[in-house]
């Protein structure tokens, strides 16, 4: 399980948030991992806990919300012990963020290319000039035509594809080891999206860096990642080989998702398949396995104990968290 | 390896427009806001150059012609001791604006950092930012500044006289700047808080916004974040309320003038001189109406500029 190629290494993460009636636990005990060089998808319905587990690793928590208990190394460090000032150079130094939405996390009053030189300057070293050259070479390599006059607009100036490249190659300023994509896609087009997963595939090759992209959208991802693990109610469910989860996904909610997915063989008034039921509240957690009250094949040790993460492939690689597992290869 | 082609998506290919140009075309539009800042700029430019501009020294005293009705030879008349009224605006609005953009200065100063510190630091630092700020806002700023006249002009005094007296130092004898000392000291000590708990709730707002978890994620300082990134958007509402700060600054020095707790004749202020020609206006009405219409034209003027920055800054909060 431990090996040198490992680069983030999360063991145990649990975020709580402060509600009157006390701590609710958000993220529940989370282990992941990524090699260097791996691209790791990370799925789950809204509110699961996705963003929160990537920000905490960065200690970039809203207030109210905070890490209770779990290491998270980054290249052998623990990042969650680091004192503030290692943690800046890390964060935009060695792990580059891409946020959600491109039209609120670029600052409205500064031009891009101040944006994108600012954790140059302050990560790199680099004087005002080289870090424009740099800008200008940034956002050619994320595919902005005109980059010498593209980097006098304002955010506002550009459309929300463009934004988005910018967002991606503001992450990826300082060429970092690590590239954390929280949703890049959410807010665009269809179209526009296929162009940001072909952009980050190409730049991941190109820069040799490890990715961790986080979406709610499995068949987006699934010629983008080496490696999916799949999150319900701040805990892994299942954790495979991308073939491997699409081929033979073993745990009911990933079979779910999966099947929520609209196939264009899907007869044509045919309803569109959802799993019933929302994902239990922070501070409602169901006492055994979250996800046996939406559960097809729940069985009474689904109520009463939680199910540990354990290989259900030979090679190990492939695991889930459920007591279900046979049930569920029967079923399908 | 693949390589990573430009995939040209649609753009609009015009000249950046920046924000601040985009308010300027919306603030040129809006007439009154030009009438107002055209004679902010006249006012401004008479305060520079105001000497130049009279034909008589304000203190010039010509007793042969007191109190005479305006003429082509003294555009707004004279006084009760002959001196020119036109050139005692002139000289009034000089003292306006100095008192004006220095309190407004100090006091912009003092609310951005603190309010700023307050609103992204939280507590404890807001609590007692906070409290502070309620503490001043509680003192009638009035009484506040009679109280400063009356307790620290004498003793200033004094400790001058002595000083000339022991020195000759014809600088401790020039005591008009202890005016201007206490007058703006005071007025800045009051004008802070309105200042402090905008920029507060302007960085409380933005500081939940998602480029600033951006820009922590960049790994940038606070003192950058603070400087770079949340200042800056908190602007627009802070030149509004400057706006109105100076007019307010103005009518407020013209107030204390007019109390006798400001500036002191023979220093020519609106204030002091609406007060003198207040105990003779039904015989000389020009002497009230000179320095008290010039008054009332800064301070619509600002007030129009405020407006028209307003709508022009905040394009959302206008129809």
């Amino acid at each position: 399980m431990t090996g040198k190629n490992r680069l983030l290494d999360v063991r145990g993460l649990t975020v709580e948030i402060e509600t009157r009636r006390g701590p609710a636990v958000i993220v529940d005990g989370i282990d992941l991992h990524v090699d260097k060089g791996e691209t790791l998808g990370v799925v789950g319905e809204s509110g699961c806990g996705k963003s929160l587990t990537m920000l905490s690793l960065m200690r970039l928590l809203p207030n109210k919300i905070r890490v209770a208990k779990g290491e998270a190394h980054f290249d052998g460090r623990d990042l969650q012990k680091m004192s503030n000032r290692e943690l800046r150079k890390v964060r935009g130094g060695d792990i580059g963020f891409v946020f959600q939405d491109p039209v609120t996390s670029l600052n409205p009053v500064m031009r891009i290319g101040d944006q994108l030189a600012e954790p140059l300057i302050y990560h790199r070293g680099m004087n005002r000039k080289q870090a424009r050259e740099r800008a200008i070479e940034l956002l050619r390599l994320v595919g902005i035509p005109g980059p010498e006059e593209r980097i006098q607009a304002y955010p506002h100036e550009l459309s929300g594809g463009m934004r988005q490249r910018v967002m991606i190659a503001i992450g990826l300023a300082c060429e970092p080891k690590l590239l954390i994509a929280d949703e890049p896609t959410t807010a665009l087009d269809v179209t526009i999206q296929a162009q940001i997963v072909d952009l980050v595939k190409g730049l991941r090759e190109k820069l040799g860096m490890s990715v961790v992209w986080i979406t709610h959208d499995l068949a987006l991802i699934a010629g983008l990642v080496d490696r999916v693990v799949v999150l319900y109610a701040g805990t892994v469910v299942e954790d495979a080989p991308v073939d491997a989860l699409y081929a033979s996904p073993r745990h009911p909610y990933t079979r779910g998702l999966l099947a929520s997915i609209p196939k264009l063989s899907d007869a044509p008034a045919s309803r569109l398949n959802s799993i019933g039921g929302t994902p239990p509240e922070p501070g409602r957690r169901p006492q055994g396995c979250p996800f046996a009250p939406r559960c097809p094949l729940a069985m009474d040790i689904c109520r009463t104990h939680v199910p540990k993460l354990e290989p259900v492939s030979a090679a190990g690689s492939h695991r889930a968290a459920c007591f279900a597992v046979e049930k569920a290869l029967e079923a399908a | 390896m693949s390589t990573v082609q430009a995939q040209p998506a649609p753009l609009v290919e015009e000249a950046p427009v920046s924000l601040w140009r985009d308010a300027w075309y919306r603030l040129k539009r809006n007439r009154l806001a030009i009438f107002g800042l055209g004679v902010i700029i006249l006012l401004a430019f008479v305060a520079l150059f105001g000497p130049y501009l009279t034909p008589y020294d304000f203190l010039s005293q010509d007793l042969e012609a007191r109190n005479q009705a305006p003429s082509l030879a003294h555009l707004f008349g004279t006084d009760d001791l002959g001196r020119d009224v036109f050139s005692r605006v002139v000289y009034g609005t000089r003292t306006a604006f100095v008192v004006a953009v220095v309190v407004t200065a100090i006091a912009l100063v003092i609310g951005t950092v603190l309010g700023a510190v307050a609103g992204f630091f939280g507590n404890p630092f807001d609590r007692v930012i906070m409290w502070l700020t309620d503490v001043t806002m509680s003192v009638p700023n009035l009484l506040l500044v009679v109280v400063i006249n009356a307790s620290l002009k004498t003793p200033i005094a004094q400790w001058m006289e002595a000083r000339y007296l022991e020195t000759l130092n014809p600088f401790y004898r020039e005591t008009v700047w202890i005016d201007f000392l206490l007058v703006f000291g005071s007025m800045a000590l009051i004008s802070w808080p309105p200042y402090a708990r905008l920029v507060r709730a302007q960085v409380l707002s933005i500081r939940s916004r998602p480029y600033i978890t951006a820009a922590q994620a960049l790994g940038l300082s606070n003192r950058i974040i603070l400087m770079r990134y949340v200042i800056p958007n908190a602007l627009g509402p802070l030149i509004v309320a400057v706006s109105a700060g100076l007019g307010t600054a103005m009518v407020l020095e013209s107030a204390f003038s007019f109390l006798g707790v400001g500036v002191n004749p023979p220093t020519p202020s609106w204030g002091n001189m609406i007060s003198d020609g207040l105990r003779v206006w039904q015989h000389y009405p020009h002497l009230l109406a000179a320095p008290a219409a010039v008054l009332g034209l800064a301070s619509v003027a600002f007030s129009f500029l405020g407006d028209g920055l307003n709508d022009a800054l905040n394009p959302r909060g206008s129809k």
